[in-house]
């Protein structure tokens, strides 16, 4: 162990982090910094060189940002609750019947998450054009509840068969019927992996961009976050500050909210991956 | 890169995964409970199931065959309104292989980017991982919390950030290069196609190699001591120990990682369609993904469109299908 202690060891590891903080945060400082500066996009300091909050102040009121964050805030709610009740459901039923099926569907499951978002972009715009939703924000619920299913149902399906079959089966024999069970005794059990598949849903429907730009299309009221970033960008020249300010808007709470939950997401991520 | 979507199943506890074996709650829970009374549990799986598979049959099943059958049509404007189908068979699939550019230009910017970023990301994630496992715990937490930092950075709002950095008139980058002496006048970078993919590659490996090294982090630090400690003893240096014992510990947790990746950095859109000339206006910068896209939307060419988006699934689907079969069959080995 000794010569894992050496001081030329322990200086070279220490530059080898410095050098990976400064790669992974360089981009995240360089947002806040231009966002806090007059001067962004004129002249370029290390540190916001005239500190303002004019940029934020500006996105919020006069950009129109105020609109475009409630509606990411409907359309991610509106995704996480559907799709979490009927991820939550059929979860119940690959975790806890056995049934001819099972299995394909479990491999349908997991296959279509394999297709790329581009294949899926030219069919649903012309679906939803005929359902009529096109630049509404249900539409785009509808597409994302479509895209948080799959992955909600194999995080759930774990939680579910975490579950110990012998409380059902006691407040079966208490005479519990099949729906007191479901709330009083499966729903608080598995609330933890609704609440992952929640935060996916949520980051889902708020990261989204494709979609979007396809379904929303001139609607610019209807606009999200993702896409109402673009209004920042003049054909001429772009307002970096607010572009800047605007992105940390978008970006902070997820951020703050990863690094909080790291420890769990990660075991989340990995426990499948690990096992063999 | 979208958020992060990886399709590994969790197992919490010990509840038995396997599908259609026979112990476990499964079985035994046909004794009360859910399944009770025999005539109605044959049915509440499905009732169960009906709500996500409906939705799931309309907005995902329901489509990929719609895509494939546009693909077989030359389905425009006119098509989209009246709806009256117009077969071509596999005319757009013969013209889209006729295009010199998709030899040139298109294929090899999918292809190569994604062999470079799919390298770029596990190796330099596995690096990380490495690191963060001979950290304390102090240091670890600190940069395991600054990668999740960069990982939660959306795809929208991390390529503007790499945009403004390498902006041509303004960025940061050119300043810099400047000042050093290292550049005489400003740069676009973003007009050459080399460079322009070297900031997406820079993009796609910023945000894509924390899912790697919290993932193998967590492979490693579930290799047995005392196996590391016996090489130790018997001379085995760093690399060695690496190669000979961490790696086909992990095979698993490689695969894994590898095959994600692989299918995140196939289909990059985003990253490339919202740096200056990468929605279709600079068309040596075009790949699979935006291709397709501006002919759909740009040139209201859906089944052109169409066809260029089968031919990218059916390239991942064949590339995933041959990783996983290479790693079922050294399982097997």
């Amino acid at each position: 162990m000794s010569a894992r202690r050496s001081p030329l060891r322990q200086l070279g590891k220490g530059v080898l982090v410095a050098l990976l903080l400064i790669f992974t945060l360089f981009p995240v400082y360089w947002m806040l910094n231009s966002s806090l500066d007059a001067q962004a996009g004129h002249t370029n300091s290390f540190w916001p060189s005239e500190p303002t909050l004019e940029h934020y102040v500006f996105v919020l009121t006069e950009g129109g940002f105020g609109t475009f964050l409630r509606n990411s805030l409907l359309v991610a709610l509106g995704t996480v609750l559907v799709s979490s009740a009927l991820a939550l459901l059929a979860s119940v039923a690959v975790a806890r019947f056995r049934f001819r099926m099972r299995t394909q569907i479990l491999m349908m499951v997991l296959i279509v998450q394999m297709v790329p978002l581009e294949a899926l972009v030219i069919p649903l715009f012309v679906q939803v054009r005929d359902l009529q939703l096109l630049e509404t924000l249900t539409g785009l619920i509808v597409v994302y509840v479509a895209l948080a299913v799959p992955f909600g149902i194999w995080m759930l399906r774990g939680f579910v068969a975490a579950v110990p079959v012998e409380l059902e089966e006691a407040a079966y024999l208490d005479g519990a019927s099949w729906g007191r069970m479901f709330w009083s005794v499966l729903l608080p059990l598995v609330a933890p992996g609704l609440v992952a598949t929640s935060i996916f849903g949520f980051i889902t429907a708020w990261n989204e961009f494709i979609f979007a730009m396809t379904m929303l299309g001139g609607a610019s009221e209807n606009y999200t976050v993702a896409i109402g970033l673009r209004s920042f960008f003049g054909v001429h020249s772009n307002d970096w500050g607010a572009i800047m300010a605007a992105s940390t808007i978008i970006t902070v709470p997820v951020m703050i909210f990863f690094v909080l939950v790291q420890r769990r997401l990660a075991s989340g991520l990995t426990s499948g991956a690990v096992k063999e | 890169m979208t958020a992060p979507a990886p399709p590994t199943p969790q197992a919490h506890g010990s509840a038995p995964e396997g599908a259609g074996s026979g112990a476990g709650p499964v079985a035994r829970s046909v004794a009360g409970g859910w399944t009770g009374r025999a005539r109605a549990a044959a049915v509440r799986p499905w009732l169960l199931l009906a709500p996500a598979l409906l939705v799931l049959a309309v907005l995902l099943l329901w489509p990929l065959v719609r895509v494939f059958l546009f693909s077989l049509q030359d389905y425009g404007l006119r098509e989209i309104t009246t709806g009256e189908p117009n077969w071509i068979g596999l005319g757009n699939y013969a013209e889209i292989l006729a295009t010199p550019e998709l030899w040139t230009v298109v294929l090899p910017n999918t292809v190569g980017f994604a062999v470079l970023a799919v390298a770029g990301t596990v190796a330099f994630g596995t690096a990380v991982a490495v690191l963060l496992a001979s950290l304390g715990p102090f240091w670890r937490t600190v940069t395991s919390s600054a990668i999740m930092a960069a990982w939660a950075m959306p795809a929208v709002t991390g390529t503007y950030v790499w945009v403004w950095i390498f902006d041509a008139d303004r960025g940061v980058f050119n300043d810099v290069l400047m000042s050093l002496g290292l550049l005489d006048d400003p740069t676009n970078w973003f007009t050459n196609r080399w460079t322009f993919y070297a900031i997406v590659l820079l993009n796609v490996i910023h945000h894509g190699f924390p899912f790697v090294a919290i993932t193998v982090l967590a492979g490693l630090l579930g290799v047995p001591k005392e196996m590391l400690e016996a090489a130790e003893m018997d001379g085995a240096g760093s690399f060695r120990r690496f190669f000979s014992i961490i790696v086909p510990q992990l095979r698993q947790v490689f695969a894994v990682v590898i095959i994600l990746s692989t299918i995140w950095d196939f289909k990059v859109f985003a990253q490339v369609y919202l740096m200056p000339g990468g929605a279709g206006s600079n068309r040596s910068v075009l790949n699979l993904g935006v291709w397709s896209y501006v002919e759909s939307f740009g040139q209201n060419r859906y089944g052109f469109g169409s066809a260029i988006a089968v031919l990218l699934t059916v390239l991942l689907l064949v590339v995933t299908a041959v990783y996983v079969r290479t790693v079922l069959a050294e399982e097997e080995r």
